[in-house]
């Protein structure tokens, strides 16, 4: 009899690349859910086994769907499945009483280790078939795009949080990065977390590839600093201004450096990255873009606001891609996976 | 044959290293050095013999080993480069300049890359430093940021007597209005004007009447505290605001510069010019809707001290 899986996941790139990681040998009767509730219902009528769980949802997330299955003790085995992959989310889904936690993307090996680990699957690996079968975008819309790029930015951005929980000590809160194409005179919209008259610093870093270039943005918010500092605990600078820039640089170092190896990872692309430029210091948003050249092109904006709720911290990432890189990089996501 | 152009092969990458113009050093974990490039031996005067193995820190005393170390430390724990810009510190290492006589800097300021190398087992072993001579750039940098200093600092003042412009004193006005609104700290206003200015001009000249507005702008800095907001306002007007100071001490300010003014006097082709001034203050009220408002006061203060027969401090009502 084949096995009741659920796949709960936001992103329809997500879930087809979970489905076409489950290996062909494993008999498995698949249903979809988009967020936590909508799995809750499923789950209510009795008909799962098996759940791959993504923690990042709108609606309800990850945690909320976990709670809600240990409190009404609910029949069925979670497998994380996340971008998130600091040690805390792992430890928080455990407690809850996940089985095992799994990072995106999904490798079909892995997962054959987890599933024959607990008893599920003891077959061959090979998804081979599966994932000729099921193709990762059905359609060529601007909307299965975006999803695929959002997926992307979700991976990246657990990665490069995760080094930061490394360095800072502290659990990073992960959002759903926001996607859009846009012009370059749209710039500051896709910058939603951030007040257009607040005082802000920015660093810019470019990063290029075969085919494929782009700029990083980190944005901090001015009255961040003070708690930034606090945590990166330094004691070798000799000024509050000194101290802002170096924290500036060490996060912005550490979450360009780890979101671009996440990149790479995905695109299948090496990346080389230049040295970091201030945009500007204690200034407002709009003087900070206001250095963008005014061609009036389509570009791939992904903002991702990181906070650190614990010490009232926000800081934004800003992933640009020009253009004349977009369709590759739409490319080598699909037909690679 | 092989072994020939292998050799080949170690020889033309040796040259390539050598040959570019930036610095490369690989480091261990103790921070020994394993590889040092021509650059780094042309501008340190150290010979790749002479560091091979050696801690990094003995020969540069000038490198602050526990923030270099903080800064290297991801690129072996978490595999990240790391970037450093001259902006936080400007050089690494102490070089001279790559030009000793026309750059306008003794050092070399430089950008620096730390990158993880890693070993055959995947664990990073080693880091490889780049150093970046940007002293042209930092300092093109430098100088746009002090001209634009001098640009804003210019563009407050008063040509003639470096007093603060109208302009620049309205902001700072209308910022100090809030901030009493807000605190209810109480702080005056003081509007002054020159008596009979015109005459001044018609008589001696505007050479003449030019001495007697930079005379009394001299008068007034002398009368006042540094953190007095002077400003010229107009042709012979001038205005200050007093940050929390209570009334009674803003007129005796007023009345110690109208005393001063009285006093001065400027010579102007052997004769001596003298002029006395009008003034009215205005301390702030919570009632004011606006600061022009409260300025509207100071004003019409000074009209009073005008009609009342000039050379006089009048109070706003």
């Amino acid at each position: 009899m084949a096995t009741p899986v659920l796949i709960c996941d936001d992103s329809s790139f997500a879930r087809k690349q979970m489905q076409r990681a489950i290996p062909d040998g494993w008999e498995v009767d698949i249903t979809f859910a988009e967020h936590g509730l909508q799995a809750l219902e499923i789950i209510r009528e009795g008909k799962v086994e098996v759940m791959f769980l993504d923690l990042n949802m709108p609606v309800m997330d990850g945690y909320e769907t976990m709670q809600a299955i240990k409190d009404e003790d609910l029949p069925v085995m979670v497998i994380v499945v996340s971008g998130d992959v600091q040690p805390e989310a792992r430890a928080r889904m455990l407690n809850l009483g996940a089985l095992e936690f799994i990072r995106k993307p999904t490798e079909n090996a892995k997962l054959v280790e987890v599933l024959s680990q607990f008893g599920l699957y003891a077959g061959k690996a090979s998804a081979a078939n599966r994932a000729e079968k099921v193709a990762t975008v059905a359609t060529d819309s601007i909307k299965d795009k975006l999803d695929a790029y959002r997926e992307m930015a979700n991976v990246a951005m657990g990665q490069a949080g995760e080094s930061l929980a490394k360095l800072l000590g502290e659990f990073i809160d992960l959002p759903i990065p926001n996607v859009n194409l846009i012009t370059n005179t749209e710039l500051h919209m896709a910058i939603a977390d951030i007040q257009t008259n607040e005082s802000v610093s920015a660093v810019s870093q470019g990063f290029i590839s075969a085919g494929i270039n782009g700029e990083a943005l980190v944005i901090f918010n001015d009255s961040n600093f003070a708690n930034m500092v606090t945590l990166l605990n330094y004691t070798d600078g000799d000024s509050d201004a000194s101290y802002e820039l170096e924290a500036l640089m060490d996060v912005s170092n550490i979450l360009i450096g780890a979101c671009l190896r996440a990149l790479s990872a995905q695109l299948h692309s090496v990346f080389s990255h230049n040295h970091p430029i201030i945009l500007g210091r204690h200034c407002d948003l709009d003087e900070v873009l206001q250095t963008t050249s005014h061609r009036e092109e389509d570009m791939l904006a992904i903002e991702i606001a990181y906070s650190i709720k614990s010490q009232d911290i926000h800081f934004d990432l800003l992933l640009l891609f020009p253009k004349k890189s977009i369709g590759l990089m739409f490319d080598k996501l699909v037909t690679n996976n | 044959m092989a072994i020939d152009s292998s050799l080949a092969e170690m020889h033309w990458k040796h040259d390539l290293l050598g040959s570019i113009e930036v610095g490369i050093v690989v480091l261990d974990k103790n921070y020994n050095v394993q590889v040092w490039n021509q650059f780094m031996e042309n501008h340190s005067s150290i010979v790749p013999g002479m560091i091979q193995d050696k801690n990094i820190f003995e020969f540069f005393p000038e490198i602050d080993e526990k923030w270099f170390c903080r800064k290297a430390e991801p690129a072996f724990t978490l595999k990240s480069p790391v970037f450093i810009i001259w902006e936080q510190r400007p050089h690494l290492f102490r070089f001279d300049c790559n030009r000793p006589i026309t750059a306008q800097s003794e050092s070399m300021f430089q950008n620096i890359t730390i990158f993880p190398l890693a070993s055959l087992t995947g664990q990073v072993e080693q880091i490889c430093l780049v150093i970046y001579d940007v002293t042209d750039e930092a300092l093109g940098r430098l100088r746009i940021e002090s001209l634009n200093k001098q640009l804003e600092k210019m563009s407050r003042l008063d040509g003639l007597t470096e007093l603060y412009n109208r302009q620049y004193w309205g902001e700072q006005l209308s910022l100090e209005y809030k901030r009493d609104k807000r605190t209810e700290v109480a702080s005056a206003l003081i509007m002054m004007d020159i008596d009979h200015f015109k005459k001044i001009n018609d008589t001696y000249g505007h050479l003449a009447g030019d001495s007697v507005i930079k005379s009394f702008a001299n008068v007034i800095r002398k009368a006042t505290r540094e953190t007095d907001l002077i400003c010229r306002y107009g042709g012979e007007e001038f205005a200050i605001i007093l940050p929390d100071t209570p009334i009674e001490n803003v007129e005796f300010v007023a009345e110690r510069i109208r005393r001063f003014a009285e006093k001065k006097y400027v010579i102007h082709d052997n004769t001596e010019v003298n002029y006395t001034v009008s003034i009215g203050v205005a301390g702030f009220k919570a009632s004011y809707q606006s600061h022009t408002q409260w300025l509207d006061a100071a004003d019409k203060a000074l009209y009073k001290a005008k009609e009342s027969g000039r050379n006089r401090v009048m109070l706003a009502e």
